[in-house]
Parts: structure tokens; sequence; C-alpha cells
């Protein structure tokens, strides 16, 4: 049960308002956050079978097997032959070169990372689990839709049936799949943060909001555990191309915005960028202040997998999850092929109080889990 | 009664240590005298120097880094940790009279001697720090070796060498020189020997007779001139203070007050500032304090790297670039912060430096009426003297006591029988003023920690790694009590009733005396309280003080029983 | 001829003998390296030499539950050492000590140790001669290091050491500090057929030579205070000088001597969880075991933390220390739940340190039964800061001097006699330790042999 935007039972702790200053009711609120964790909405519960009843994906080992089939191993003999290595969890040596460089263009050899379309289909088990995170995108119902475990509402999650079932992609967090997680702790230490901004009259009740999602001019800070500090000061960036103000609502102590298109600058090694069409999101705010969000659309699937075709032998299901994409994608059918350009998908995010600020020293936002308030005041910088 | 000029220091010097005749601004004294009645709290008056009592100081780790740093320059980079230093009455300056030197203090003086030898004669340095050439790289060369070690040996036993140290020095670089076929190895090897060497590890006082007074003596003025560098600028004498040394002025009013105010006047004075401030407030201690990151989040290692440097800001921009009233330290809102600091405290402040830059220090004033104000609720205080997990009003009010007010709470009692106020039906206190009400109802306990609870229970918003806190375990904190009868609520109160305390700037003076001497003064000389009027009536100017000590005789006071002891060089 | 003539004549010798030369014949042994003890050489059979460890533990075992009912060889081991069971019979347990303040301002968690070390009540500043000292001064000439001190809290100032004139022994806070200092660049492989000394230490030593010659000059001018500081620091020169000379010196061979494996990154900095600390014990303890069995030194000192021992199990954020005062004593069980959990921690940590000693075979005994291990902490019922009640532990028979798996009721008795009994089973010549009600005049009859 997911917590709510307001605690009825006690407004008064979280709500840090203390009860001599700020006498005017119902001033207009400008919090702020940053995100401090993001990753494709995965949903296991640890079942090894859930959701994959052939089981015939395997693990890494297995994997690798698949692609020294692909180079003309029989089945058993590529198992056993990679099961002997060592480090299980790169290919066997004396094979990378002819497995990496099977992708064949007119004839010629090519890296499967630069070509994927031009190399066969690995053909992994897709996800038929019952639950995926995310959103109903169509409005319509279909076989092909999950039920969300949270809301249990109909939703379209085409990317995790693709991927579902691919090892790495099974986790829960604050665990992320394993791609991201190792691109994440790259990314906090120099990409600029991801700013959130929650704008209403009175975020302790129902009513409209305005989300407005940004991007930061400085990376994220650590604190003491490694986690994401809270309280700290960022500026925010008035000439990035992330800058999605949205329309929402709080109801029933969760906030939702109106669909709309949502941009994400990124940085390699994580995602260049996250951009939704038809973008969905629903947050909840837990009890210390942190917000809990899903965030969904149509995304084109190409510039997803990049991420993992764009650093080859980080992620030995780069090949793997690309065709499995390419098969389930959904949605912005191509002109001439009639290949699906974009595939429904769901993201996850957290994110933790923060003051923002502009670059005159304007403070825009302030966080909400401080005991001594600040005033939004100035506080121009040196 | 006059008011004293404010010192003007010249921003230009860019710290960069001037090698020509300054004109040194003159303060004129007041005509009128206000005797001070001061207070001066449980500590007896103790004598400064005796003949059994040691008077020779060892270097401080900070005065060895500044003074290696001031004279070979700041690229010479010293990673070896020092010897620890031991803090008597407070101050780890009173603990410098009665250190020796360990077998590991020593090795470990001796790693750092050969690390800065070998780094200020490497290729790159050598040319700037070893301005003559020898005749052969790979011999030796007893003019050059000679220049060198002359120069450098001023410097660093704050005196010229005689002539057979200088011998000795060039005979054992020429030594090294012709085994190793390197003329700067044998540089290096001279080299080690002045920084492992006593004169340079210790400073002394040495005494002469005094022309002026036949039969009595005076400390030379060498020693005059270490006694003054070290206090003012935390180093060892610079050639200017070491020609006044030499030309006999440090031994008249005239010469002493024309160094003291150059002195002063010059950017070196923040450190001498800076290295009192963090030795008062035990600022060293940062060095073993830990906290558990589980609860702190926000205490990051920045944040514990920054603190004491907050602190240090907040006091040299009030007691050196604003001249503020010393006792308004303990109520300024104006501070400075990065912005590790500024998480920790949840205060915003907005840094436009690039992505990945260095966090810069910036500004930052407290609103009015925060409860936050004055360096007493900085991390450098209630962070410092608080657990890894827990708060403990005890040990803020302890050293409350201790650091501002130069008052020693005595340790309980052995023996002392917990279980007759232990109330173990109740074992759940929800908030630490419960847990103590046994330290206040038991007389036996009471005498003592009525001294210290109260005032540690003032700061009870903070919690353990600093940050503010209205309630523990869903119950309000209380931070009433009161001092010399004024009722107060929270730290800034408290302050305020402490403004006219004359304990406070009492204390203050003579920890600066003790700082500069190794010994706290004799509190009932007129010296001693024409210092205390000078400080007074320059609205307790902090750097009028430092001038006041630093200009009288009862710093360069001397043993009479020692005279029996000399003998003459 | 003095003993600077000696060094300027030896020097000379060994001038001759450096440029690069290997030396295969042993260089002749400064007079001040010979001990009463003697030397490891396996070609004499000379007797191999006992040793010495001091061990601290902070906040005692509390209220007096645990002093065993039986004494002499047949006793319970009390609850909070049962991890010692399996060397009970070498070790003895000494209950009831006393430390007698004779009206002296105590100084918690500090006047129990400081008595049990040096014998005196005295302030931080009079703190000299401790009992490790004394014996060091005895057993630790002619090895590398006079003694070692090393502590698991990450505070340097946890030591109890200190030399006579009053210089204290810093800790060691990091393990692969303390490796690289014993085993790194300047380790001589005892059992290494060869042995070339190295020609830089010569230089190294000249440059220490020239400054203890100036040393008459310099004492001349000082008053009496000064002299006593510099002559502490003209020891210290000294003993460097000595390890210099030690390092040129081939090294007499040591059968059981193994060069440990470096311990991992360790910054030395302050720790407050038991596991952290607990874990730089072990450590400490094999290298301990390896640098004794290697000769590198005789005497080694531990202390887990200070006696407030600052130390939180993971989760908690009460420390051992606040415990000690504020839990509550368990009216079924008789004592402090939590304290004791810790006090069980700790003892666990001796059964390390003693079988990492035990581990070492020297012919047909262990380490261990040529060494002597004392154990001891700061106050017997720390709730009460009381100076009743302690416990002491020897572990190991000083070779063969002391008797071993006995309980001694020590009750009403000063703890200087424990102290006393170890010190004169180590060869230490004093017949009394300790001033005021604390002086012992005579060691505990029950265990000597």
């Amino acid at each position: 049960m997911p917590n709510k935007f307001h605690n009825l039972l006690s407004v008064s702790i979280w709500m840090a308002l203390p009860l001599c200053l700020n006498p005017i009711a119902a001033q207009a609120e400008s919090r702020g956050y940053v995100i401090g964790w993001l990753a494709t909405a995965s949903y296991y519960t640890g079942d090894v079978k859930m959701g994959c009843p052939d089981g015939r994906n395997g693990g890494v080992v297995e994997m690798h097997a698949r692609e020294l089939e692909a180079i003309g191993f029989g089945k058993k003999e590529a198992v056993e032959l990679q099961r002997k290595q060592r480090d299980t969890d790169a290919i066997v040596p004396e094979y990378r070169d002819k497995v990496y460089n099977r992708a064949r263009i007119n004839g010629k050899e090519g890296s499967v990372f630069t070509y994927p379309d031009f190399t066969s289909d690995p053909n992994v088990e897709l996800y038929s689990g019952k639950y995926a995170y995310g959103f109903d995108l169509t409005g319509t119902a279909g076989p092909s839709k999950f039920e969300d475990p949270e809301t249990h509402a109909r939703v379209d999650n085409q990317l995790w049936r693709a991927l579902g079932c691919i090892n790495q992609y099974r986790t829960f967090p604050p665990q992320k799949p394993m791609l991201e997680d190792t691109s994440w702790d790259v990314f906090v230490d120099n990409a600029p943060a991801w700013t959130v901004q929650i704008n209403g009259d009175d975020l302790s009740k129902d009513g409209k909001v305005t989300v407005t999602i940004g991007r930061a001019t400085q990376h994220l800070l650590r604190d003491a555990t490694s986690s994401t500090l809270r309280d700290a000061t960022y500026i925010v960036d008035p000439a990035s191309k992330t800058r999605n103000v949205l329309e929402g609502e709080i109801k029933d102590g969760v906030l939702t915005i109106k669909p709309a298109h949502i941009y994400l600058e990124g940085e390699l090694p994580f995602y260049m960028d996250i951009e939704l069409d038809n973008g969905h999101m629903r947050v909840n705010r837990q009890p210390d202040g942190k917000l809990i969000a899903y965030m969904g659309g149509f995304t084109d699937w190409k510039r997803y997998a990049y991420m993992s075709t764009a650093r080859p032998f980080q992620d030995a299901a780069a090949i793997e999850g690309y065709h499995a994409l390419k098969k389930v994608a959904d949605s912005d059918p191509d002109p001439v092929t009639g290949q699906n350009r974009k595939i429904s998908a769901t993201f996850r995010w957290e994110a933790v109080p923060a003051y923002l600020a502009d670059s005159k020293g304007n403070i825009l936002a302030s966080p909400d889990d401080l005991v001594q308030p600040q005033k939004v005041a100035n506080n121009a910088a040196q | 009664m006059t008011i004293f000029e404010k010192v003007e220091i010249d921003k230009t010097m860019n710290g960069i240590r001037h090698f020509s005749v300054r004109h040194a601004k003159s303060l004129s004294v007041g005509a009128c005298l206000l005797v001070i009645a001061a207070s001066f709290g449980a500590r007896a008056a103790e004598t400064n120097v005796s003949a059994d009592k040691p008077t020779s100081m060892r270097i401080s780790s900070s005065q060895y880094r500044r003074t290696i740093a001031d004279i070979f320059g700041s690229s010479i980079v010293i990673t070896a940790r020092f010897e620890a230093e031991t803090r008597e009455n407070g101050l780890l300056a009173i603990g410098a009279l009665n250190n020796s030197v360990s077998e590991d203090g020593f090795e470990r003086y001796y790693e750092i001697a050969k690390d800065v030898a070998a780094q200020v004669t490497d290729k790159r340095h050598r040319a700037v720090l070893i301005p003559c050439k020898p005749k052969s790289a790979t011999a030796g060369d007893e003019v050059c070796a000679r220049k060198f070690l002359a120069t450098t040996g001023r410097l660093l036993f704050r005196r010229p060498l005689k002539n057979d140290e200088i011998q000795a020095l060039v005979a054992v670089s020429k030594d090294t020189a012709n085994k190793k076929k390197d003329f700067y190895a044998g540089i290096s090897t001279s080299l080690i020997d002045l920084l492992i060497s006593p004169d340079f590890l210790f400073r002394y006082r040495n005494i002469e007779p005094d022309p002026a007074r036949p039969g009595h003596f005076r400390l030379d003025s060498y020693s005059k001139a270490a006694i003054l560098s070290s206090f003012l600028w935390n180093s060892n004498p610079d050639d200017l203070l070491l020609k006044a040394a030499e030309n006999g002025s440090l031994q008249t009013d005239k010469g002493l007050a024309m160094q003291v105010d150059r002195m002063i006047s010059s950017p070196e004075i923040e450190s001498g500032v800076r290295a009192f401030f963090s030795d008062m407030l035990g600022l060293d201690q940062f060095d073993v304090l830990s906290k558990d990151a589980k609860f702190f989040p926000r205490f990051t290692p920045d944040a514990k790297r920054d603190a004491p440097e907050q602190t240090l800001r907040t006091i040299v921009d009030h007691v050196v670039d604003r001249q503020g009233d010393y006792r308004d330290l303990f109520t300024t809102r104006h501070t400075f912060m990065t912005r590790a600091l500024a998480a920790l405290y949840g205060v915003p402040l907005v840094e436009t430096t690039d992505n990945a830059r260095p966090m810069r220090w910036l500004a930052y004033t407290y609103p009015e009426g925060d409860p936050r104000a004055g360096i007493l609720s900085q991390a450098s205080f209630v962070a410092l003297y608080s657990g890894a997990g827990r708060t403990s009003p005890t040990i803020r009010g302890k050293n409350f006591r201790l650091n501002i007010l130069c008052q020693v709470v005595p340790p309980p009692p052995p023996n002392v029988d917990f279980s007759l106020i232990q109330d173990i039906t109740n074992p759940k206190f929800k908030t630490v003023r419960d847990r103590l009400t046994a330290h206040r109802s038991n007389p036996t306990c009471a005498g003592c920690h009525r001294l210290m609870d109260p005032v540690g229970l003032a700061f009870e918003n903070f919690d353990s790694s600093g940050g503010f806190r209205t309630t523990e375990n869903g119950v309000p904190i209380d931070t009433s009590g009161e001092w010399n009868g004024v009722k107060f609520s929270g730290p800034v109160e408290l302050t305020k009733a402490l403004h006219d305390d004359p304990a406070v700037t009492a204390c203050v003076a003579r920890k600066v005396f003790a700082f500069a001497s190794g010994a706290m003064p004799s509190g009932n000389s007129a010296q001693w309280k024409e210092i205390q009027t000078k400080f007074a009536d320059s609205h307790f100017n902090f750097l009028q003080l430092m001038r006041a000590i630093a200009v009288s005789d009862l710093l360069y006071s001397v043993p009479e029983t020692r005279v029996s002891l000399l003998e003459h060089k | 001829m003095g003993k600077l003539t000696d060094l300027i004549g030896r020097r000379r010798v060994l001038k001759g003998l450096l440029a690069g030369g290997t030396v295969s014949v042993g260089l002749p042994i400064l007079d001040c390296m010979l001990d009463g003890n003697g030397e490891a050489f396996a070609d004499t059979g000379a007797p191999i030499p006992v040793r010495f460890a001091t061990w601290f533990w902070g906040l005692g075992f509390g209220e007096g539950v645990w002093v065993p009912k039986g004494s002499g060889t047949s006793y319970q081991l009390p609850d909070q050492m049962r991890a010692l069971e399996p060397i009970r019979h070498k070790l003895n347990l000494f209950s009831g000590s006393e430390v007698f303040a004779d009206g002296n301002p105590v100084a918690t968690h500090v006047t129990g140790g400081q008595v049990t070390m040096t014998g005196r009540v005295e302030n931080k500043i009079k703190y000299a001669g401790s009992l490790d000292c004394l014996v060091s001064d005895v057993i630790g000439n002619g090895r590398r290091f006079r003694s070692l001190q090393v502590t698991c809290s990450g505070n340097p100032v946890d030591s109890w050491s200190a030399r006579k004139d009053g210089t204290k022994q810093l800790a060691e806070t990091s393990p692969l500090a303390l490796y690289t200092r014993i085993f790194g660049p300047d380790f001589r492989d005892p059992n290494a057929a060869e042995f070339t000394p190295d020609p830089n230490v010569m230089i190294e030593k000249s440059a220490l030579t020239a400054v203890t010659e100036r040393r008459n000059d310099l004492m001349r001018q000082l008053g009496a205070g000064d002299r006593a500081k510099l002559d502490a620091y003209f020891t210290s020169v000294r003993a460097l000088e000595t390890k210099l000379q030690v390092q040129l010196q081939k090294p007499a061979p040591m059968l059981a001597c193994v060069r440990p494996g470096k311990p991992p990154e360790d910054d030395g900095g302050v720790v407050t969880l038991v596991s952290d600390a607990m874990a730089r014990h072990d450590l400490f303890a094999n290298l301990f075991a390896s640098a004794l069995a290697c000769g590198q030194t005789n005497v080694v000192n531990l202390t887990i933390t200070e006696g407030m021992s600052g130390l939180r199990f993971e989760g908690e954020t009460a420390s051992h220390h606040s415990l000690s005062h504020e839990e509550p004593i368990d009216p079924a069980l008789g004592y402090q739940k939590k304290c004791f959990e810790y006090q069980k921690v700790y003892m666990k940590g001796l059964l390390e340190f003693a079988s990492a000693m035990d581990g070492i075979k020297e012919g047909d005994k262990t380490m261990l039964d040529r060494m002597l291990i004392f154990a001891y902490t700061d106050h017997g019922a720390p709730r009460l800061h009381s100076l009743h009640n302690y416990p002491t532990i020897t572990v190991g028979s000083a070779g063969g001097r002391l008797k071993t798996g006995m309980h001694v009721p020590h009750a009403g008795q000063p703890i200087t006699r424990v102290s006393l009994t170890a010190m004169q089973a180590m060869g230490v010549p004093i017949a009394s330790f300790g001033t005021g009600s604390n002086q012992a005049n005579s060691a505990i009859a029950e265990v000597v042999v």
C-alpha cells in the first residue's frame, strides 16, 4: 500500500511549519527535490520462474552459450564450454572476436553492437507474467496489457515484456538492473542532477499542482552512506533541454499528471536521454519526505537499447534485449518498413528533498523534511 | 578613555612574506587606565617559569608545517602524521611545555625530515631553493653548502648558527656528497640534520645579563623573536624579525612595538589567530571524531572536514577583518559555509561554480531570530562534543566551561553508587533531560552536574551531528535554564546572558597568554591588569589583546632562580 | 673511552666494509645489545628469549557475579570468559584486586590502569615508567624495536606505555602501517642466507650522530626542567641510532620466523563499531606474533580502546561506556546484559591474541609457553567507577617461571602485586612496585614456580 502524499493523522509533524512562524494560512508552497535513483521499473518477487515458465533464458552462462551457438556450436557443447571458464561473466576468450563480429552486412563482417539489425535474433523467452508497472497508454483493452501491482489498473509495458525474463533485469529496489546500477554510480558523480519542483496552494490537501522537472547545473551530492544527500542546494539550469512543466493534481494523497511529453536529458554511460510520448506519472510521498514515482509512456526503443549497445561488452544481454524490444515494440510504425519505432515503457525514480535556486540566488523551492524552516528568501551568492 | 585605532590589515600582501622594511602603524595608549575587576574562576594563579619547570616549548605540528611552507614554499608537501600533542588545562600549547619527543615521535620527525629534504633538493626545487650552484654536481662544494646551510639554519633555528655548527653540517654534507657522488644528496643529509635537531624542534627561553639592571637577567633577543613569531604568526621568525633581534632593537620598547605592529598588520596574523582558536576550541579533536553514518547521513566526510574551518573563518572574519567585539562571537549570525555544511544545517546556499569544481566557501547570514547564532551553535562545538550516536549535555557543558570560561569541573568521585539513584523501574527515558534527572536530584552528583548539565541542555536542539531538531523520540525538547539568575531558553539566549559575564573575556585573555608562553599568567600583577584594561578599553578587540600581551614584560619574564645555574656561552 | 668514541670507532670499521660489498660474517655487536636473556643463535644453542605482551580492555567485568567460587586449578571460568576454555590451562585469573586512591583525586577510567601499570596514582604529566617499559628495559635491547604499541580504536593516545622519563609511547592505529613499519622495506629476514648492509643506512646514521654530538653544548644552557625534557629527546635519538645499527647487523636466525601477508588498506582512523575494532585486533595479533617470532621485538602492547570504551554494536546509539552506567542490572541475571555481550567479545579477542602466539612452534613448545601476556582493565565494576574487585588475567608461563591454569582470589590485595609478579617472572630486578597503599613487596606465591 503506497504512502499517501499527505498524512491525515499527523499533519503537524511532517508539514514542517512551526506553530510560531508563518501564520498566514494557505500560502502557496514550493517544494524542491533532486532525483537520486532512476531505473527501468522492474517487477520481481524473487521467484526464479516468475513470468518465465519456459525458463530457457537462464543466466549469464546460458546467454554466452547462445552466442557460441550462433557461431556454430551445438547447444550442449556451448554450455559446457562456457561453464568451464574461470570468469563465466565473459565469453570464452578465444571465440570472443568471432562472436562479437558475427554481424553480416552484405556478406561483410561487422560488430554486433554497431549492426544489431544484421545479427540474428537470439530469440530469448519473453516475459509473460501477470504484473508489470505502468500506465494505460492506449485507453483500449487488449491482451498485451499487464496489471500494475500497485494500482491494479490495466497497463502498457511492452518493454517489460521484452526484457522481463533477461536475468539482469530481474531485480527489485533499491537494486537496479545491473547495467543501470553500474552506470548510475558513475553518472551520479559527474552528470548534472535532475530536479523536481512541486508547486501548489496547499500540498497537504488534494488539489491542483504543477510539477516541474528540470536539470541542475551541479551533480548530485552523496551523503555519508553514499546515498543522496538531503537538503543540499542545487541551481536549476536555465538553459537545459530538460524543462518539463507538467500539470498535475493530488488526489487521495497520490500525485498524478495530465499526460504530456516528457524529456530528460542524460549522459552516457547512463541513458543519453529519456523521452516519453504520452508521458504519465504517479508520485507518492514517504513520511520522511522522499518521493517515489513511476513514470511511463512511449519511448524510442533503439535509443533505449543504445545505452547497452553503445558500450560493447558492458551488457552481455545487449543483442538479446535489442531483438526482444524490436519484436514487441507497440507504437509509431515506420511508414516504409512498418516496424514500430516506439515501445511502451515505465521507469521508476526516487527523489530526496533539496533547495532549488536560480543562478541569481533566488530560492525557488525548499525541502520539506526540515524542522527549522528557512524562509524562501533571497540569499545572493558571492 | 581613548578608543584604540583599528589595525589595518594589508590585504595586498596575499600572504607572501615581505623582506623589506615596512612602515608600521603606531597605536596610542589610553590616557586613563580603567581597572577592571575580573574573576578568574577556580584556577589558582600559576607562576610563569621556575628553574625546575621546563621553559622550552616543542614546536606544534601546524607551526612545523607553516615554517616549512614559509621557508621553502607551499609546494613542499608533508603527508606524514606528526606525533600527537597533549592537551593540558585545555590547551595544547601548555602541553607543549611538557612534551618531549618519544621514540615513535622522533621516528616520525625523522621520516618527515627525510621527505622534506628530498623534495627541497629534487630537480624541480633545487634551482629555486638552493640559489648557489656547486662547482660540480657530483661532488661536495663547501662554499655553496655553507651558504645554503647558514641561511636555512638561521631560519630553522631562529638564530644564526655558530661557526662550529656550520662546520659540522658542512662536513656531513661533504662526506655524503663524496660518498654518493651527488652534491644535492649531501645537502639533503645536512638538511635532515637541521630538521631533526632539538634547536629546531624546541623553542628555548635563553637568558643573558640585563644591562639596564645589573645583576639581573633578561631573555635574549632570539628567544623573544621565537615567542613573537610562534604567537602572532604560528611560525618561525622571518628575516626582518631576526634582523631586529640581531641589531638589538627587539630589546627596546620602541623596537619591540614596531615589530609587533608590523606582524599584527600583516595578513599572516590570520595564522596566529587561527592557531589560537583552534587550540582553545579543541578543533584538533576532529581528527578522532566519528559519527554513525546511519543515524547522521548528512555528516559527510566533507562536512566533517569543513566544520572546524567554518568556525575559524567565522572567527577570522569577526576578529581580524571586522575587528569586532570578542563577545559577539557567541551571538553573531554571520558565518561561512560550503554546500556540504549547508545541507548538514538544512540551510540554502547558492553556489554558482561549475559542476564538479571544489566547493567554495560562501558567506551565509542566519535570518533574524534564528536559533542558530554564534560559534557555539556550529558543528565545531555541538558535534565535536557529542558521541557517535547520542548527545551528551554533560560533555557539552563541561567543555563549554573549560573552553570558554576557563572553569574546570572536577571528575566524578570513585565508588559513586548509581544503584541508589537509578530508577530501574522506568528505564525508558524519552529525552536526555529525563535521563539526566538523576544527575540533578542526587546531592552527591548535583554539585558538579549542575555546573555542566543545564548549559549542555541548552544545546539539545542540536543533535549529535550538529543538525537542528525540535523533538527527541517524539517529545518536544526543552532548552530552558538559568545563568547567574538570568533565565534563558536555547543557546542564543544563553550566550546573550553570558555577554556581560567578565569570566568570558578574562578567560580568553588568560588563554591567549598561555598560548603564547605555555603557562597561565599570574593574575595579580600590575602588568596583567594593564593587559586586561587594554583589552576592555578596545571594546574587546582581539588583535589589541594580542598586541597588549606581545609588548608586555610579562611575556618575557625570567625566573630569578635560574640565574644561579646559568653558564655564559 | 666513552660510548661516543666507541661509536665513532665502529663507524670507521664499518666504513671500510661498505661500498656495496656483501658481508657474510656477523659484525661486532655493540655492548648495549647484549642482554641477560641471550639471543637465539641456532648454532650456539643459546636459549630462546622470553617475550612479553600487555593487553588492555575497557570496562572490566561489572558487578562481582563473575568471581569464580573455586580457587586453584579447579574452578569454573566466568561466563564472559567461556571462549577461553580451550586455553584455560595456560592462563591465570586474579580476582578481587584493589586500587587505592590514598586520598588523591581519582581519574575515572584512568586511575585503575595507571596504578596497574605504574604503581602510582598521579596525573597524566607524571605518568612514567610503565610496567611494559620496565620489562623492555631488560629484554628489549638488541631488537630492532624496543617495544611496539598498538590500539584498535584509531586514537593514538590510547596507550598505557611510558618510559621512565615520562615520555609517552603512542600507539599505532593501522595494521597496514604497522606491517609496513616492521615488515616493509627495512625488514631483514633473519633466515636469509646472504646479508648486505644498506649503505644509505650508514649515511642516515651519520646525520643522527651529528645531532647527538651537539648534546653537551645544548644541555649546558638549559635549566633543570628543560634538561630532563631534552634528555628524553636524546634517548629517542639514541633509540633510532640503535635501530639503524641493528639494521647494519646480520640478524640472528629465528627458526619460527615467517614473513606475514600484507593486511588490507586501513587508514587507522577512529572506529566506533565493535566489529571494526576487533577486526583490527585480530590483524594486530597476527602481526605481533610474527614480529615476535622474527625477533623484531620482544615486547608488544595492545589496547582495544581507552578505558571509556566508545565502541558500539551495529545499530546501537549508546556506546559500551554509556551502557555501563545507564543499563540497569538484570534482576534475574545479576549483571548488565548488554555490557556482558561486549565483555564476551573482548574475551574472544583475548583468545585470538593468545592463539596467535600459541600457533608459533618453537622447538618442543609454543611461543605462548615462552611468553607472558598481561591482560588488565580500568575498573572492576565500571558502573560505579569503583576501584574494587579487578579482574586481571595472565596467559602463558613466562618460560616456565609461572604456574598456570589457576584462579587466584586476591580480594583486598593491591593490584600491583599482580604487576610485580609478572615483572619478576620476566626478570625485572625489582623487589617492590608501587607507592603508598599500592605498594607491593612480594609476588603472589601461589603462581610462582
